[in-house]
């Protein structure tokens, strides 16, 4: 857009006919309604359900609840303490490791490393598969009777060692298995990003003698900073909205609760109470400051 | 008497109408909007993901069809906790016309949301078909009414088979004490077997085990006011039954939170386990594996605790049918629901494998087979029949809290303190029910 300004801007406004504003409004105005609709409208109901008690069936037997499902929450339900811990872990394991590690292939994958064709194959394939697919791939590799059990020995029900269900190794398990898929989804974006950065910079870096590491630190990785922030925000969010995952492996018996499966569990369930509405809120909270950290710094590199 | 005359000229009349409907079978739910008179076609889902399973239940849609006329699409639930959690949902939605269900609380508090339909004129055109005993189990307490069709029961015991107790020279059928029991349980895990099988990954399997403890320990009375606030979690006596409850964690295999009750039932069928405390619904998957593994299987009471109580209670909950308020047919789900109450229904699932127990006084139970007679002798022992823990007690209680807590539990059994202080927690936050 800043290119176009050349001091012609009573001009540039009659440019938009009447065809122009019909476009435009509609282009502006189907995907408002629709976030409205499905986005907005639903968070503003559930914000206003989880002050009530309430089984879901029949509106008349709605009863204001106060702050009573957020008492609850924080007083009575330590599964909510260990959900948090697992999502926290979930989001430092996403930090400090899965991310590193894409960023880390991505990089190599761009020094084109012999046969990085197959390396960038190889680890992007687990990106197309959604995580409950992934749950699903798992599950049957690790549970009983599965492949892994009957390469480790174990191939009967009886002898099968416990995996899921073992909480020395489970939160690690897990986490791997996410990482599968997010490590390649990073390297993706990485690499891209890696893509766009102008190779004169690494050869006047090369030619001031500055070292691999110090060219990719000092150069290369300050100038991927609008790459950095969508990365940074993609891995929190990422690590706040797991479900799919854990609900293949745990179902609902919140085998290793995290926040979404709490939602899940408290709304799809049984309940006379809006305590799954009060969770969804605790985690639109938590997940809504990234966002608008990640808005915000999108929109200022527009500008 | 009136209305079983009504109901069989009523089924003349729909057969003649079903002719002039015959080339819309196929188009199944679509079509069975169209009205909502008992001779449109009919939806039905069974609960259950089992092929062996859902064959039964095609069996009596197909049978329905050959006596009524009427087509009965049927369909399976998929897995049934999923069905269960959503429950809620599946019913505000476009349910089918009938669906396979459970008595007790799970369905009386969705007749009280106005979720399913008011089956009291079926269950009394049925008439002294449903023993007395089932009517007033199938009885919602707050309208007095009936929502649900009983159809098949089973008991909750311990089940094993008699030629793996044979080899170990054990005797299960004669354990009269604890001690006993321990030592049984001791024996089987000598010989390389898993004492006390379990699986509770699915968060509900071993609540027939802690309930059972409970009624055994300190009486059905306690464990039925305990589930519904009238006791405490906190209570001694609630403790005394977890501690006891952890005597068996030695003897049970390791994976425990790794597989579920279909994982238990197939460490029976190959023959890894000694003895496995579950509902006997899934026998019909010895009798499809073979009539040998079948006729191997038993089923004894779970073994006296306290003198005062002895074995005079039981798990034995009601399965049945529903329909739904929403669904296209209501009218014909409900003669649907009736039908498979009635004799010609269970002898249609009998024919075609079904080897529960049935709640009709029509059916002859002197050619049942020695299982069947054995899960009989098994019930009737018992004084006080209970409807199985997440279905005495408020959902939102049994799966979120009861569920997670005896995980908690049979992992760390050491913290049965800390357990029971959030159980308690838990019940005095909950709402009360609208």
């Amino acid at each position: 857009m800043a290119a176009t300004s050349t001091g012609v801007k009573p001009r540039r406004r009659r440019a938009f006919t009447k065809g122009d504003r019909l476009t435009l409004s509609l282009f502006v105005g189907v995907p408002t309604f629709l976030h409205l609709t499905w986005v907005w409208i639903p968070a503003l109901a559930t914000i206003g359900l989880s002050f009530t008690f309430w089984n879901g069936v029949q509106l008349s037997n709605i009863r204001w609840a106060g702050i009573a499902n957020y008492n609850t929450i924080f007083t009575a339900s330590p599964v909510f303490w260990d959900a948090l811990r697992n999502n926290t872990y979930w989001l430092l394991w996403f930090t400090c490791i899965a991310t590193p590690i894409g960023i880390l292939l991505a990089y190599q994958i761009d020094r084109r490393i012999r046969g990085h064709k197959i390396y960038e194959s190889i680890y992007y394939i687990p990106v197309v598969l959604s995580l409950a697919v992934i749950g699903i791939i798992w599950r049957f590799m690790l549970g009983p009777t599965g492949l892994v059990q009957v390469l480790l020995g174990y191939p009967g029900i009886e002898d099968a060692i416990p995996i899921f269900g073992n909480y020395q190794i489970n939160t690690y398990v897990i986490l791997t298995i996410a990482s599968w898929r997010h490590i390649g989804y990073i390297m993706l974006l990485y690499l891209a990003g890696l893509k766009s950065v102008d190779p004169s910079l690494r050869e006047a870096a090369a030619i001031d003698g500055a070292t691999e590491w110090q060219a990719f630190r000092k150069v290369v990785f300050p100038s991927l900073k609008p790459v950095n922030t969508i990365i940074i925000v993609i891995t929190v969010i990422e690590s706040l909205r797991a479900f799919d995952l854990i609900y293949i492996i745990y179902g609902t018996s919140t085998g290793w609760p995290i926040l979404g499966m709490l939602v899940f569990q408290n709304i799809y369930g049984q309940s006379a109470s809006m305590l799954g509405a009060a969770y969804a809120v605790i985690l639109l909270l938590l997940s809504i400051t990234p966002i608008i950290f990640y808005l915000r710094t999108v929109f200022r590199e527009d500008r | 008497m009136s209305e079983t005359t009504n109901s069989v000229s009523r089924r003349t009349v729909l057969k003649g109408a079903a002719l002039g409907g015959v080339g819309l079978v196929g188009a199944g739910t679509l079509l069975s909007s169209c009205g909502s008179d008992s001779s449109g076609p009919v939806t039905f889902t069974a609960r259950t993901n089992v092929e062996n399973e859902l064959k039964i239940a095609q069996a009596l849609a197909d049978a329905y069809e050959a006596e009524t006329g009427i087509p009965v699409t049927m369909q399976g639930s998929g897995d049934t906790n999923a069905f269960q959690d959503g429950i809620s949902q599946y019913l505000q939605g476009t349910p089918d016309d009938a669906f396979q269900w459970m008595a007790g609380f799970r369905t009386n508090f969705r007749a009280d949301q106005g979720l399913l339909v008011d089956l009291s004129e079926n269950i009394s055109a049925l008439g002294n078909q449903i023993p007395e005993g089932f009517v007033s189990g199938a009885t919602n307490p707050s309208d007095g009414k009936q929502y649900i069709i009983p159809t098949t029961w089973y008991p909750w015991g311990l089940h094993y088979r008699k030629s793996t107790m044979l080899e170990l020279g054990l005797d299960p059928e004669n354990i009269a004490t604890w001690d006993d029991f321990m030592k049984l349980l001791e024996g089987t895990q000598k010989k390389g077997l898993i004492g006390y099988a379990m699986g509770d990954k699915g968060g509900w399997e071993a609540m027939g085990t802690f309930s059972i403890i409970n009624v055994r320990l300190n009486g059905y009375d306690y464990h039925i006011d305990l589930l519904n606030g009238r006791e405490k979690w906190t209570d001694q006596r609630t403790i005394d039954t977890f501690n006891q409850f952890a005597l068996l964690i030695p003897y049970m295999n390791k994976n425990f939170l790794d597989i579920s009750w279909d994982g238990m039932r197939d460490l029976l069928l190959a023959k890894k386990c000694g003895a496995m405390m579950m509902g006997s619904w899934w026998a019909n998957e010895f009798k499809a594996k073979s009539q040998e593994d079948y006729d191997d299987l038993w089923i004894v009471p779970f073994p006296e605790i306290n003198p005062a109580y002895g074995r005079d209670s039981i798990d034995a909950p009601v399965d049945g049918l529903c329909v739904a308020s929403n669904s296209a047919n209501s009218e014909g789900g409900a003669a649907f629901a009736q039908w498979c109450g009635s004799e010609e229904g269970m002898l249609a699932a009998q024919a075609a494998g079904d080897t529960n127990l049935y709640a009709n006084t029509n059916l002859d139970t002197s050619d049942y087979d020695p299982f069947n007679k054995q899960k009989l002798a098994v019930i009737g022992e018992a004084k006080n029949v209970m409807n199985f823990l997440d279905r005495d007690c408020r959902n939102d209680f049994a799966g979120t809290i009861v569920g997670p807590a005896i995980q908690n539990f049979l992992r760390k059994p050491n913290d049965v303190n800390g357990i029971v202080d959030g159980m308690q927690a838990a019940w005095d936050a909950l709402p009360a029910l609208a």
